[in-house]
């Protein structure tokens, strides 16, 4: 199942997607993230639980290989940096300038330029795992669009469509479900799942407990540092949610967490 | 053909062939790259780059002449892109520190051409360029130059483009994005160092700067920005340098050829940008509905 098996020390657990052990992430001097313990497997998914500022984000960033990392490891199949390839990103829509002239079907190509290499222009193959990958998130009929002009949902979708197009071992989701609709919700979730069952490693960072209940088997809990992390409903105990948001007036219902002053999600 | 002849016959004239080919040279180099300039939004980068290779040029000339000129303008392009590329990626304070390192620069480059006797005369032909008067081998220098620019943003055109949309996610993808992003200043300032000895060092910025922003005027779609780019800044720099030429032959006006190219360069940004605001009354406000997206 894993290729690189020969390149793995012995000691290395060969069947984590992703490995990270008593890690510290930092922008600057001080660590912003301290004490991060946990491993993915092939076809598992883990939800990055936390209030904002939490460092979710900057996590992803850490295994991404974006900023420094101050102490421990981190292992993408064994192997640090990651192989190119390995990672699907997945970011937040808002990042990205809603005015650059890039079509739908160009931004899901970029999933394949690693693969294709410098220089080259994209192959029919490539073509066709684009046009797979729209239709893999049902944006079939929207590939000649603007990215810009698309929705939020539609845009989340098309960026998972360029993840999925890269054929990634491991999948990395910021955020994903920020501003979806139900319908764009169910579309996410079920591709999620897909590509669970294609072996696919998934590491998502989101505030909504729907989707943690509905793909993830394991939870992180982040307040700076980790809180908990281990199997979904051992983690999410009112006590630890509220360990990690820092409010003892934190409720948690069937689908949010629930945070004065913070409305909901 | 009447008031179209000129377009040819003025460049039976060797000296204006030779105006010609670095321009036409030039245009297409720096449409490509300026396509880039304008989707990574480097414009304020791309001025602290003529300002700092101008301290190269001056120095290079005060020692060498115009051969030394070039040397000068290269040390200096490439130092500059390196750095601007470190102090960017740092960000402690990117604008300002930009800003004062390169207006400094410019500073020191006007003071050793002020020790030269003749200061008013040289210091003019580094602003403002000498077109009209370039030999042979700068053209090869500048032919050289600009393939070289063309290579390193060509071989990184679709990678830059990744890159300037979704810049972590190329680092996810497996890229280096500080690489690409030297790869794309040295090619700036690979640009400015031709265009400074062609256009002047005040004038780079139009030829680097208007192309890309026609074409983004004038097309979403992705591939054709660089063909228009580089097709409409050919196009301003031929009909710019036969009405200079027209004006001082024929009219008895003496329009220096640099800034009548960047005239018509700035001209053409107008008229599409007329163009496009029209189409846009036209067509409704269709367009726009970018800016809200509606969920579906």
């Amino acid at each position: 199942m894993i290729e690189n098996t020969s390149q793995v020390t012995p000691t290395a657990n060969v069947a984590a997607a992703l490995r990270v052990a008593t890690a510290s992430f930092a922008y600057g001097a001080d660590p912003t993230l301290t004490g991060i313990d946990f491993t993915v497997l092939p076809g598992q998914a883990v939800a990055l639980i936390g209030p904002n500022g939490s460092g979710k984000s900057t996590l992803l960033k850490g295994v991404l290989g974006l900023i420094t990392r101050t102490s421990g490891t981190v292992e993408v199949l064994g192997q640090w940096p990651a192989p190119a390839g390995y990672i699907g990103y997945v970011p937040q829509t808002d990042q990205l300038d809603p005015h650059f002239p890039v079509s739908l079907e160009q931004v899901v190509m970029m999933g394949r330029y690693r693969s294709l290499g410098w220089w080259r222009m994209p192959t029919k193959a490539d073509r066709r795992a684009v046009s797979e990958a729209l239709e893999t998130v049902s944006l079939g009929d929207r590939a000649k669009t603007r990215f810009g002009e698309l929705s939020g949902g539609q845009q989340q979708r098309g960026l998972l469509a360029r993840a999925v197009a890269s054929a990634p071992r491991l999948l990395l989701l910021d955020e994903p479900f920020n501003g979806l609709d139900q319908v764009n919700r169910d579309a996410l979730i079920e591709t999620v799942k897909r590509l669970k069952r294609q072996g696919v490693a998934v590491l998502v960072s989101t505030h909504d407990l729907d989707l943690a209940r509905a793909v993830c088997e394991c939870v992180l809990l982040l307040n700076g540092a980790q809180v908990a992390f281990g199997p979904r409903d051992a983690v999410l105990t009112l006590a630890n949610v509220q360990q990690a948001f820092g409010s003892a007036g934190v409720e948690m219902d069937e689908h949010t967490i629930v945070v004065p002053g913070h409305g909901g999600h | 053909m009447g008031v179209l002849t000129p377009l040819i016959t003025a460049f039976d004239l060797p000296f204006m062939a030779r105006a010609l080919l670095v321009l036409v040279v030039l245009s297409l180099v720096a449409g490509l790259v300026g396509v880039l300039v304008n989707l990574r939004g480097l414009e304020f980068i791309s001025d602290g780059l003529t300002h700092a290779v101008f301290p190269g040029v001056a120095i290079g000339f005060v020692w060498g002449g115009r051969d030394g000129l070039f040397v000068g303008a290269m040390v200096a392009a490439l130092i500059a892109a390196v750095v601007l590329t470190v102090i960017v990626k740092r960000a402690v304070t990117s604008d300002a520190a930009i800003a004062i390192v390169f207006t400094a620069m410019f500073s020191v480059g006007i003071i050793v051409v002020s020790r030269e006797t003749n200061y008013v005369g040289q210091l003019d032909a580094l602003l403002f360029g000498r077109l009209l008067t370039v030999g042979p081998a700068e053209v090869n220098q500048t032919v050289v130059v600009c393939l070289i620019a063309l290579v390193m943003v060509g071989f990184t055109l679709k990678e830059q483009v990744f890159l300037a949309f979704d810049r972590e996610g190329t680092a996810a993808a497996g890229y280096r994005p500080l690489l690409l992003d030297i790869v794309l200043n040295v090619a700036i300032a690979l640009v400015v160092v031709a265009a400074s000895s062609a256009v002047g060092n005040l004038l780079v910025l139009a030829v680097l700067i208007v192309p890309g922003a026609v074409a983004r005027l004038l097309t979403n779609r992705l591939w054709l920005l660089f063909p228009v780019a580089a097709g409409f800044a050919t196009l301003a720099a031929w009909v710019g340098l036969t009405l200079g030429y027209e004006a001082s032959v024929n009219g008895g006006v003496d329009l220096p050829s640099g800034a009548t190219v960047v005239l018509v360069l700035v001209a053409g940004y107008v008229l599409a940008l007329v163009v496009r605001l029209a189409l846009e009354r036209i067509r409704g406000p269709r367009r726009h509905r970018s800016t809200i997206p509606v969920e579906h």
